[in-house]
């Protein structure tokens, strides 16, 4: 069974995080193939469903006839996931909204620890028109900033409402948290209405049986940009671990499964600003294969190029 | 209406105006009568009943911040540092160290295999806390020494944010030195380098062993027998109303609920308090909610009160405090409601007509409730609301003043001064502020109504226990946190009866020993005016008396 990919969306109370879900549902009951997700939220009255897509609502969830559900979280995600990880057949993607001053990361945890379960992104939402105010607010300051560490795209939303200083705030505001931490930053997309592609929350490639590249990548609009690679060659194990941890600025996710000495194929993550590397059980079905998302235009291709090619094994696995 | 007058050797009544009495008469659950045997044949012809004649009765406790979950625990087996004594009344002895932890449970995998348990069926045990333990860590090191080390173990910690297992319960869990979870510890050296202690930090890695484990034990719902054994507890503690305060009032929690204070033989008056945060339904359909509940009220289940979450627990160090801040230095605590939420769902069930008991434990946490509570007032006046902080444990005089003003009420959390007043002075907040921590006396003299609680099973429900906290406020190691913040022992009695009786608005009904009010009484062995105030929590209690109904301890 492939995990699922998990997408965690945080940001506080106006950022526009409902908007978002909203979009995503209305665009998947648009499409004829797309995504079955589910949908965990905090406050269910505020997810707006179409009626005539419901299909059955009940005191805790909400399913649609396209397949999604909608689900409240209440107070145990634990047990919420659960639920959405019984249903047959699975969800192509799981989205959970995290409560306006929780920290997005620790939900991500969940993702990490259930096997089940694939960690596909952390997204943070901005009110880019009311940052100004709310890192005034010294009650604020510090639960706002603490998730920017692990975010791994920062939507500065209601951009049409924020001014020039506005929007020169929030970038700042994302600059000198990463300097602080000696951290790269995290790409930052100025959106209105919350407006993200469906394509973020899943892609084909997040299971290493599952096919390999779509000969055409996700549509992620015209906001993102993809960098695919099937890569030939044999790896360093060491040298990807250092790779990873070190990519250059501006990926916004990367995923993939590259072959080492002996025969042997590692699973590269890097998702939730954290490098994960793991030895797979045998060897993936379509080859080697990388993907990185970035801002379009942004993407530092070449880098990746340079930094993937540096991690070739020169000798035959004979080094160290 | 057949009327008892019962006999006592004495009466403490908190009815100011009559202290002490000799006899009281109950009629229909109610007092009729207190005073003297003469008083009593006003009423006319009564059964006189003598078997408290030597026993010193007080209204009976009440309980305004614990969990029905405290009844729930005793199916597990206690690891805790302090002695505690289960629903059948047995005292499990406090364990001192790891040697002490593991023979425990060694003898309990015994008592398992004895039983015809198979290897494999797991051990669950709770109250474990290494904040005693001197920077000492629980390991697997310690749990595998356990019988032959095949039955997988998980032994949750007190504040429920942490758990240890095994390496036989890890194994069943897949964690190992691969897995990339944050809150699984990993030895930092040593022979086992990078290989997880076994500590799993906070829900997602605890996921990892709750999935296996199950819905046992720690997760389980509150059921019919845990609900008994919660009865059982308050008759050994004196106890006749107790809060439930936090509850999701779901049909299957109201089933429970129903099913057992609906039985005349149930020993105690129930309080939930709906759970107003981490919520799946909006502030307006919340309390529209609990008002639907309120014509449900029963003598034994009330409904109307609302809890609400400002931040964290302080030696968790997750609670929001002021400047300067944790003395070790940890980054600020964390907010579990943004304040501007936690104002706009106030003003909400506010507005309802409805009780709002909101859990703030840092200074910050406080002043931000008191803040938000201000400008609802000023929005949306209403007279005797009864809002209440619960902990407040950081509150200080000038936030007290503003409380009075506000008619905001205290359930100060005094059970820390011993359970972690060691802690406070020396770790989390340092000596000044632990020197007022949970300030009674500051509380009292700024006029605010005081209540003082257990927050059990986070300490032991027992309501004397905490009055002894609040009138010696000594700890473990001997200090005295504030000698001039001690309370004087009535005080401290009205902080356990009529104090928590108002912030509930139940004060017309229960809390003193005054006619008209239900006949609820703790018989008390012991008369605790006459004890040493260090003496106060060997004060023995018989049982309870709930609407009239005799309730022996045993």
């Amino acid at each position: 069974m492939p995990p699922i990919p998990f997408t965690v969306i945080g940001g506080f109370l106006g950022a526009g995080k409902t908007t978002l879900l909203n979009r995503w549902l209305a665009a998947a009951a648009a499409l004829p193939q797309a995504p079955r997700i589910a949908v965990l939220v905090n406050d269910f009255g505020a997810i707006n469903i179409d009626a005539a897509l419901v299909t059955q609502a009940g005191s805790d969830a909400i399913a649609l006839s396209n397949g999604c559900v909608c689900c409240a979280i209440g107070d145990d995600l634990s047990a919420a996931l659960a639920q959405v990880l019984l249903a047959q057949p699975p969800f192509d993607a799981v989205v959970v909204e995290a409560s306006g001053v929780s920290d997005p990361w620790r939900i991500a945890q969940y993702a990490l620890a259930d096997p089940r379960l694939h960690l596909q992104a952390v997204l943070l939402l901005v009110d880019a028109a009311a940052l100004a105010a709310h890192l005034a607010d010294p009650l604020l300051t510090d639960s706002l900033t603490r998730p920017l560490a692990h975010a791994d795209l920062v939507v500065f939303n209601h951009a049409d409402r924020a001014s020039t200083a506005d929007l020169a705030t929030a970038h700042a505001w994302v600059q000198a948290d990463a300097a602080r931490r000696g951290r790269s930053a995290p790409p930052c997309l100025e959106t209105w209405h919350a407006d993200l592609p469906l394509a973020l929350l899943a892609d084909r490639l997040h299971t290493p049986h599952g096919g390999g590249l779509a000969t055409r990548p996700a549509d992620h609009g015209a906001q993102f940009q993809a960098w695919q690679q099937q890569p030939a060659g044999v790896y360093d194990e060491a040298a990807l671990r250092t790779w990873l941890r070190a990519l250059p600025p501006a990926v916004l996710r990367l995923k993939g499964w590259l072959p080492i000495a002996d025969g042997r194929w590692l699973a590269l993550q890097w998702a939730g600003r954290h490098a994960s590397v793991k030895r797979l059980a045998s060897a993936p079905a379509a080859g080697a294969a990388l993907v990185a998302i970035g801002l379009a235009g942004h993407l530092p291709v070449a880098a990746l190029a340079a930094g993937l090619a540096g991690c070739l094994q020169q000798n035959g696995g004979k080094q160290h | 209406m057949p009327t008892t007058v019962y006999t006592a050797r004495r009466i403490i009544t908190m009815n100011p105006a009559q202290p002490d009495a000799t006899h009281v008469a109950v009629r229909d659950g109610r007092i009729l009568a207190v005073g003297d045997a003469e008083r009593m044949a006003a009423w006319g012809p009564h059964a006189l009943d003598t078997r408290f004649a030597d026993k010193v009765l007080l209204p009976g406790f009440v309980e305004g911040h614990c969990h029905l979950k405290e009844g729930g625990m005793w199916d597990m087996p206690y690891l805790g540092w302090f002695d505690r004594r289960d629903p059948q009344g047995r005292v499990w002895p406090g364990l001192s160290s790891m040697q002490a932890v593991v023979e425990r449970l060694s003898a309990i995998d015994a008592q398992m295999q004895a039983a015809g348990q198979p290897a494999g069926a797991p051990l669950v045990a709770w109250g474990f806390d290494p904040i005693y333990f001197g920077g000492e860590r629980m390991t697997v090191q310690h749990l595998d020494r356990v019988g032959d080390g095949q039955r997988p173990i998980v032994v949750a910690h007190s504040n429920g944010h942490l758990l240890n297992a095994n390496s036989a319960m890890l194994a069943i869990a897949g964690v190992d030195a691969d897995t990339d979870v944050e809150g699984v510890v990993k030895f930092a050296q040593g022979p086992l380098h990078g290989q997880p202690t076994g500590e799993l930090q906070e829900p997602a890695a605890m996921s990892l062993v709750f999935r296996h484990v199950g819905n046992a034990g720690l997760l389980a719902p509150l059921d019919d027998a845990g609900l008994q054994a919660f009865g059982a507890i308050c008759r050994l503690q004196g106890v006749t109303t107790a809060t439930d305060l936090v509850n999701r009032l779901g049909e299957r929690e109201l089933a429970v609920l129903r099913r057992c204070t609906g039985d005349d033989g149930f020993p105690v008056r129930i309080v939930p308090a709906f759970q107003a945060f981490h919520g799946t339904q909006g502030a307006a359909a919340g309390a529209e909610h609990v008002r639907s509940l309120l014509p449900t009220s029963t003598d034994r289940l009330r409904f109307g009160l609302v809890k609400m979450m400002l931040d964290g627990s302080i030696q968790g160090f997750s609670a929001r405090l002021r400047w300067p801040g944790y003395l070790n230095g940890a980054p600020n605590g964390i907010w579990v409601t943004a304040p501007g939420q936690y104002e706009a769902d106030f003003e909400t069930y506010h507005r309802a007509g409805l009780t709002i008991h909101t859990h703030t434990n840092g200074d910050e946490a406080s002043l931000a409730a008191i803040d938000a509570v201000e400008r609802v007032l000023a929005r949306a006046p209403r007279p005797d609301h009864r809002h209440t902080l619960q902990h407040g444990q950081m509150i200080d005089r000038p936030m007290f003043d503003r409380m009075a003003q506000l008619g905001l009420c205290a359930n100060l959390f005094a059970n820390h001064l011993w359970y972690w007043g060691d802690q406070h002075h020396d770790m989390t907040m340092g000596p000044d502020r632990a020197h007022r921590l949970d300030d009674c006396r500051a509380a009292l003299s700024a006029g605010v109504r005081l209540a003082i609680h257990s927050d059990a099973p986070v300490t032991p429900l027992a309501p004397l226990f905490g009055a002894w906290c609040a009138a010696n406020r000594v700890t473990p190691s001997g200090r005295v946190l504030g000698a001039a913040q001690r309370l004087r022992v009535d005080e401290a009695l009205h902080a356990i009866t009529l104090g928590p009786a108002w912030t509930l608005k139940l004060d017309h009904e229960i809390g003193s020993v005054e006619v008209g009010k239900r006949a609820d009484f703790a018989v008390l062995e012991d008369d605790p005016l006459q004890v040493d105030p260090m003496a106060l929590k060997d004060v023995r209690v018989w049982g309870t008396v709930l609407s009239g109904r005799v309730f022996p301890a045993g």
